[in-house]
């Protein structure tokens, strides 16, 4: 059984405006996201990585392994888990381990945490997604963090257990990318059929091993709230409670890897000892889902407040701040 | 220490697109040896300041280059660099070169071509003269390290920004009557506090322009001057040379203040003068705190108060000692290598009284200037002397 | 201002840690460039110090001006920062609004994208946060 022992977000604090995104390139419909999530300038996926991480580990420093999920590291190469452990002064001699995930890759860290067997792990899902021209106003491209201590060792001071996962995958051409292509191509139809076919089978599997009902966890975190997920899980008997308090791609976007994370962030702060938490992640295809209990009522990181501040900035901005970013590593 | 002052020129200081760095070097050394009644050939030495042709220009060696196209092969020739203290850097050789008896007559140059590239590039190539790549890594440039010497210096004395804005209404005053100068206009407090900010507390009129320039002296010794009486008896009589630390972070206000007094205690016993003696002074001014600084490091004002001069008339034109009646480096600019050596051009103008109306002291018999570079690592102290 | 990879490996800013150089004589620390010489007494012999990452700002200004590998990040604050651990170094702060900085606030080290080296790699060091814990 691994044992979360803290964990910690990082949302930049910039937003951008999605609504004149999608009307400069004349791209009809109400804008799925009110802002998307900007780095700055001088951030990237490992700076995000190493806000986050800072928040769990607060002086930390005996980990065992680093784990890194993203879909855009800075470096091919050098991993993105070992500059990591060095920017965080880790002794060298941890397990390093980068997963070139798409959205499940936080719970596939999970996954892993939960066999190896050296010492606390710092996982963590970091994701700057940079779609442009006409793509920009379908994917709702964004970036944020989220990193979790999984320790094995210290269940009396964990707030929270590992379940049991279950996955489903379906063959679907919904999202893709060739080998290092700078952008995703996806066709939507393809995709809400996926998210529900997918996420629906994944929770249902979880019913099935964890013999506790999709309606009676205290919060549902998906990775993506997308009608069609909230529709299939509602056929499982969900409500909208459930869901109330992890929600967020409709502030700032969807933040690829990190997605999952930051929804389990949301159900965290909001959780108390004896809370259960689903974790739903969709990429590409495959749906994981995880149960997680809560020990003890961790002390809230404030993820809704990273994600309700924020700071305008003109589309002109965006355009100049990510132009750069998909011929420059992220 | 006497070295005869033989001739001077210098070139309009302003944005020049039409002229390359070559062709303002030559232009001023030319100015300079007609004023002095010498030909290329009389030179026996040449001294050639400028900082940035690399990066600016993409140009090295231009102590050769200047040698070659002023005409003055086969005498020696080297590029002198000593960040924003160059131009004064090539005036001490120069002296030395005099006073130690192995040259009757020598050139001195400063020259600097800064506007062939955008402002960030030109920012970055000038950053180049502190620890850009270590302590500039910080996002540091020159206007913002010395912008935190502006607070430090508002903090430890109790000053305003409204205070230090009378330096720029003092220097612009005069900008205004010099022909030469890159900023021509008068400002008034008020515009100054409302001028675009450039690295807080610092506004745009208190910080110079990048500026194309070259400036030059021929120096001799002090006999052939003597034996020509017709012609202006100006001479160098002090040149001290001295250094600070290399970086923004160890510079503090006695540093910025040693800079200057160091050296200047020992030009004022070499020339054989006092601080009041001096009736007008060039103090090395590209950002406007700098000039409160050398007031107060040249020992025309108690520490903390040297920027009371320029709100109570005691360092205007008429007041104790004219500081800056140039315009300063905040209205001549201040390319890099010539700067040291316009300053010297200025004062000599002066106590030629040969400078313009409107900005000339009337009388001047002793002058000064003060010129320094780097975060804090350079100070050079010249007096000059009239006779006769 | 840019830098070969191997000039930045051999001698580059503090990259991925914060560290100060302690004098073996006299025990003072100097910002992490000061390799070769101790200002404080003359020792020429420094050794690496780490740093916690906390301190105080004690000066500060906005840059409006920025060299090549700040542009775009205009107007940003750079501070002097008196580190806990005794030594001044001077460095971004980031996340606050250049109008309403304060000499006095406690700041906390993270990490950031420095500049793209001209070899192409990305050059990461410290710039400093409010400190809110």
């Amino acid at each position: 059984m691994a044992v979360l022992t803290s964990y910690g977000a990082y949302v930049p604090q910039y937003r951008a405006p999605l609504g004149e995104i999608q009307k400069f390139y004349g791209r009809p419909g109400r804008p799925r996201s009110r802002g998307l999530a900007t780095p700055g300038l001088d951030e990237d996926t490992l700076t995000m990585a190493f806000e986050a991480a800072r928040q769990a580990l607060k002086g930390e420093r005996g980990l065992g392994a680093v784990i890194t999920a993203t879909q855009a590291p800075p470096f091919g190469l050098r991993k993105l888990s070992q500059t990591l452990g060095r920017a965080l002064r880790l002794d060298d001699g941890a397990v390093n381990i980068d997963l070139g995930a798409n959205a499940t890759g936080l719970l596939d860290a999970f996954r892993i945490a939960q066999t190896l067997d050296v010492g606390p792990t710092l996982v963590v899902a970091t994701d700057h997604l940079v779609s442009y021209r006409d793509r920009v106003a379908d994917v709702l491209s964004a970036g944020a963090a989220a990193a979790f201590v999984i320790d094995p060792g210290r269940k009396a001071e964990g707030i929270a257990e590992l379940g049991p996962q279950s996955r489903e995958s379906v063959e679907a051409y919904d999202v893709w990318m060739l080998g290092r292509e700078q952008e995703p191509r996806f066709r939507m139809e393809v995709l809400f059929d996926a998210y529900a076919k997918a996420t629906s089978a994944a929770a249902a599997g979880l019913e099935t091993s964890t013999e506790r009902p999709t309606a009676k966890y205290t919060s549902i975190c998906p990775s993506q709230p997308h009608p069609q997920v909230l529709r299939g899980l509602a056929k499982l008997g969900a409500q909208p409670k459930q869901l109330e308090a992890t929600q967020f791609v409709g502030d700032i976007g969807n933040v690829g890897a990190a997605s999952v994370g930051l929804a389990l962030c949301l159900g965290l702060d909001a959780s108390r000892k004896g809370s259960t938490l689903l974790a739903l992640a969709y990429g590409g295809g495959e749906s994981v889902a995880q149960e997680i209990t809560v020990t003890r009522k961790p002390k809230s990181i404030g993820t809704r407040e990273m994600i309700d501040a924020g700071e305008q900035i003109a589309v002109g901005t965006y355009y100049r701040w990510t132009e750069g970013r998909q011929q420059q590593p992220h | 220490m006497k070295v005869g002052v033989l001739g001077v020129g210098k070139t309009p200081h302003k944005i020049q697109h039409d002229k390359s760095l070559k062709d303002l070097a030559v232009e001023a050394g030319r100015k300079a040896m007609n004023d002095a009644g010498v030909s290329p050939q009389d030179i026996q030495m040449l001294y050639v300041g400028n900082v940035g042709s690399v990066g600016f220009n993409y140009e090295n060696s231009t102590g050769l280059m200047v040698a070659h196209h002023l005409g003055v092969v086969p005498a020696g020739a080297v590029r002198v660099e000593a960040a924003c203290g160059t131009g004064a850097w090539a005036l001490h050789l120069g002296c030395v070169a005099i006073a130690s008896g192995l040259y009757d007559t020598v050139m001195v140059l400063g020259c600097e071509k800064m506007n062939d590239l955008a402002t960030v590039e030109g920012t970055s190539i000038i950053a180049q003269a502190a620890d850009s790549k270590e302590e500039y890594f910080s996002g540091l440039t020159f206007p913002s390290g010395t912008a935190l010497t502006a607070r430090k210096y508002m903090q430890t004395y109790g000053v305003s920004e409204e205070d230090l804005a009378h330096t720029s209404v003092k220097n612009h005053y005069y900008g205004a009557r010099n022909p030469s100068a890159h900023l021509r206009f008068e400002c008034t407090v008020d515009e100054v506090m409302k001028s675009a900010k450039v690295a807080d507390p610092l506004k745009l009129y208190e910080v110079c322009p990048m500026t194309d320039a070259a400036s030059a002296l021929v120096l001799c010794r002090p006999e052939i001057l003597e034996a020509q009486p017709d012609k202006p008896q100006v001479f160098v009589t002090a040149t001290s040379m001295g250094s600070g630390t290399w970086y923004q972070a160890s510079d503090t206000l006695d540093d910025a203040y040693n800079l200057f007094a160091r050296p200047a205690a020992r030009a004022y016993e070499m020339a054989g003068v006092g601080a009041d003696d001096v009736d007008v002074a060039e103090i090395y001014n590209s950002f406007a705190i700098q000039e409160p600084l050398g007031i107060e490091g040249l020992g025309f004002a108690e520490r903390g108060k040297g920027w009371q001069g320029a709100e109570d008339g005691s360092t205007w034109l008429d007041g104790k000692v004219a500081v800056n009646p140039s315009g300063g480096l905040l209205c001549k600019g201040h390319p890099l290598g010539a700067t040291g050596a316009t300053q010297a051009v200025d004062v000599v103008e002066q106590l030629r009284g040969t400078a313009p109306e409107g900005m000339l002291r009337a009388d001047a018999e002793i002058g000064i200037s003060a010129c320094r570079g780097g975060p804090g690592s350079v100070g050079a102290i010249h007096i000059y002397q009239r006779e006769g | 201002m840019t830098v070969s990879a191997i000039e930045f490996s051999r001698l580059g800013p503090p990259k991925l840690h914060l560290f100060a150089m302690k004098c073996d004589s006299c025990g003072e620390l100097s910002p992490w460039w000061e390799r070769n010489h101790c200002y404080h007494c003359g020792g020429d012999s420094m050794q690496e110090f780490e740093l916690k990452g906390t301190g105080e700002l004690t000066n500060y200004t906005v840059v409006y001006y920025p060299p090549r590998e700040f542009l775009g990040q205009e107007p940003y604050v750079v501070g002097h920062i008196q580190m806990d651990e005794g030594v001044n170094m001077p460095a971004p702060v980031m996340g606050v609004d250049p109008d309403a900085v304060e000499v006095g606030t406690r700041v906390a080290a993270t990490l950031r994208r420095m500049k793209l080296g001209h070899e192409g790699d990305i050059y990461y060091s410290y710039k400093f946060v409010v400190d809110d814990e």
